[in-house]
């Protein structure tokens, strides 16, 4: 007779890798241990799967209902669930995508599906108030290399070489049949929650780079990360505008040659 | 949006009336139409989320209604450790929305830290009624509040179990202080799978300890040897539930019931339908206890 641990481990085995042996430890009547064993196993994939689903509908109507299992049986095999919140499941989705075979003939499902993991992230992400100017317009200009800005905790960039955002607004529910030319070449995306509408932007290259910088590089990086990306980027008028938006929420000063004077720009 | 709720004016607690299973389709419809339920529950987790529109239509119903967060993916019966990162959620939760109930199952959902997410059966044996009495009352100790704990629908046995399911639910209570939360579908649902009588699973519980009931619709697996029933709460209340309903009232009492309904979710006007005819049994019931 098993323990609770070893029966445990039997069950999950029985479920995820079709190993029955813990079918001996059944009371068996009308019907036999695997039979039983199987209704779990149906209940567990089907539960997984309907998760899956839920953040990645583009992905399945790209791909179709009986691919979509196929994938999903195969995901949920490699990459176990790991919360009991089962909305956490799907992470590693665009990844095991990229590595699986059957999904190589459409090169732009991986990025497709990292598109619908940000949506999803952004839309259980936390609130954050608007920058606050006034202390913003307190930093004296000498320590202005020091700023270290930051985007809302409810903001995501994307970048791919694929049109992914006319691919997820194709397969919308309420959306008209359209063609979609590949060829028509990548898009750099923001994605972000004002209030509980989660919007999108498309990004020029200056844009998309200072958004990307600000998020880990000071001020003054990021400005010449996005000038690399786009020589005649109007980095003032951005700056305002993602600041108006929202998009960048935060500041902070960069502890730097007198960490005693940091100055914290508005937390939530 | 709405703007925020004061926290200061929020219904409490949950009166001895039906409830229905708050979801997402369901938000904008309650807040429009105010409709007259008596509380409502919600899957914790959820709302494990940082933000967004799922705390905040939460925030909306709760400032209007009485509130009860049952969870399913606690996994109190694993042999693992308690999943604080989990518990720590569900308190943070619980401090924000100032639940009159907190609820979860007995059963277990992972193991190695895979998780199967789903409620799963224990084998009923006296190692596992020590360790699920003293996860429980570690995650009452964690959360500083008593919790109750739901029976679960099982599609097996197994063969070493020496307690039968009505006497380890009502040990399990004894010696944690956990209440019950008996749900109704669920001892009907195991009693055609493993031959049971329902009647006797009922009679074995100790009416102190049951809080609350739950009912929900089943479906059946039909093979060419036989079916089992399975917990889908996805259909209405199945007719031999309501009258193991009634029977449960007159045992232990008016009490809150919840309407489930978490698979092929229906308008809200079905589930107040079935809303409708718990409280009309439970005002039978009363007025029958008074007479």
């Amino acid at each position: 007779m098993p323990g609770l641990p070893e029966l445990q481990a039997g069950f999950a085995a029985a479920v995820f890798e079709d190993d029955n042996r813990i079918a001996s430890a059944l009371r068996t009547g009308r019907f036999g241990g695997e039979r039983l064993l199987q209704i779990y196993r149906h209940n567990s994939f089907a539960s997984l799967t309907r998760a899956l689903e839920a953040v990645y509908p583009v992905v399945a109507r790209l791909v179709g209902e009986g691919f979509f299992r196929y994938a999903a049986d195969r995901y949920i095999r490699q990459q176990p669930s790991t919360s009991g919140n089962l909305h956490d499941f799907g992470d590693r989705f665009a990844q095991f995508l990229e590595a699986f075979e059957p999904a190589a003939t459409l090169p732009y499902l991986p990025d497709v599906a990292r598109l619908e993991w940000a949506w999803h992230c952004v839309f259980h992400a936390a609130g954050h108030a608007a920058l606050a100017l006034e202390q913003l317009a307190a930093v004296p200009a000498a320590q202005h290399d020091r700023l270290v800005f930051g985007l809302h905790p409810a903001a995501r960039l994307l970048a791919s070489d694929y049109p992914i955002l006319r691919i997820w607004q194709a397969n919308q529910p309420d959306a008209e049949e359209q063609e979609i030319d590949l060829a028509e070449g990548g898009v750099r995306l923001l994605l972000w929650r004002r209030a509980l509408d989660i919007e999108f932007k498309i990004l020029g290259a200056g844009e998309f780079q200072l958004l990307r910088a600000c998020a880990d590089q000071p001020f003054a990086a990021a400005c010449a990360a996005a000038l690399a990306a786009e020589a005649d980027f109007d980095l003032p008028a951005a700056l305002q505008q993602h600041v108006l938006l929202g998009t960048i929420a935060s500041f902070h000063l960069r502890p730097d040659t007198d960490p005693g004077t940091t100055l914290q720009g508005n937390t939530p | 949006m709405l703007p925020a709720p004061s926290a200061a004016v929020r219904p409490d607690p949950i009166p001895a009336r039906a409830g229905i299973g708050l979801r997402a389709r369901h938000y904008r419809d309650v807040l429009e139409q105010r409709p007259a339920i008596g509380w409502f529950e919600v899957h914790s987790e959820n709302y494990f989320g940082d933000g967004g529109a799922p705390l905040y239509y939460l925030e909306q119903i709760r400032a209007r209604y009485p509130l009860s967060l049952h969870g399913v993916g606690l996994s109190l019966g694993s042999a693992d450790d308690l999943n604080r990162a989990h518990l720590q959620k569900l308190r943070s939760l619980i401090e924000r929305f100032e639940p009159a109930l907190v609820s979860e199952h007995l059963c277990w959902s992972s193991i190695g830290g895979r998780y199967l997410n789903d409620l799963l059966p224990l084998p009923y044996t006296e190692e596992a009624l020590r360790h699920v009495c003293a996860r429980i009352r570690e995650a009452q100790d964690f959360l500083g509040r008593q919790i109750l704990i739901e029976n679960v629908s099982s599609y097996l046995e197994f063969a070493h179990s020496t307690i039968p399911e009505w006497e380890f639910l009502a040990a399990v209570a004894s010696a944690s202080g956990c209440g019950i939360l008996l749900d109704v579908n669920n001892v009907y649902v195991s009693a055609m799978n493993h031959g049971f009588d329902a009647a006797r699973y009922l009679r074995a519980l100790p009416a102190a300890a049951i809080r609350e009931m739950h009912l929900a619709g089943f479906s059946v697996n039909r093979y060419e040897d036989g079916e089992i029933l399975i917990d889908t709460h996805g259909a209405p209340v199945a007719e031999p539930v309501w009258t193991l309903y009634r029977q449960a009232l007159r045992q232990f009492g008016p009490l809150p019931t919840l309407i489930e309904w978490d698979t092929d979710i229906p308008p809200l006007a079905v589930l107040q339908d079935e809303m409708r005819r718990a409280d009309a049994i439970l005002n039978e019931e009363r007025h029958a206890r008074v007479a």
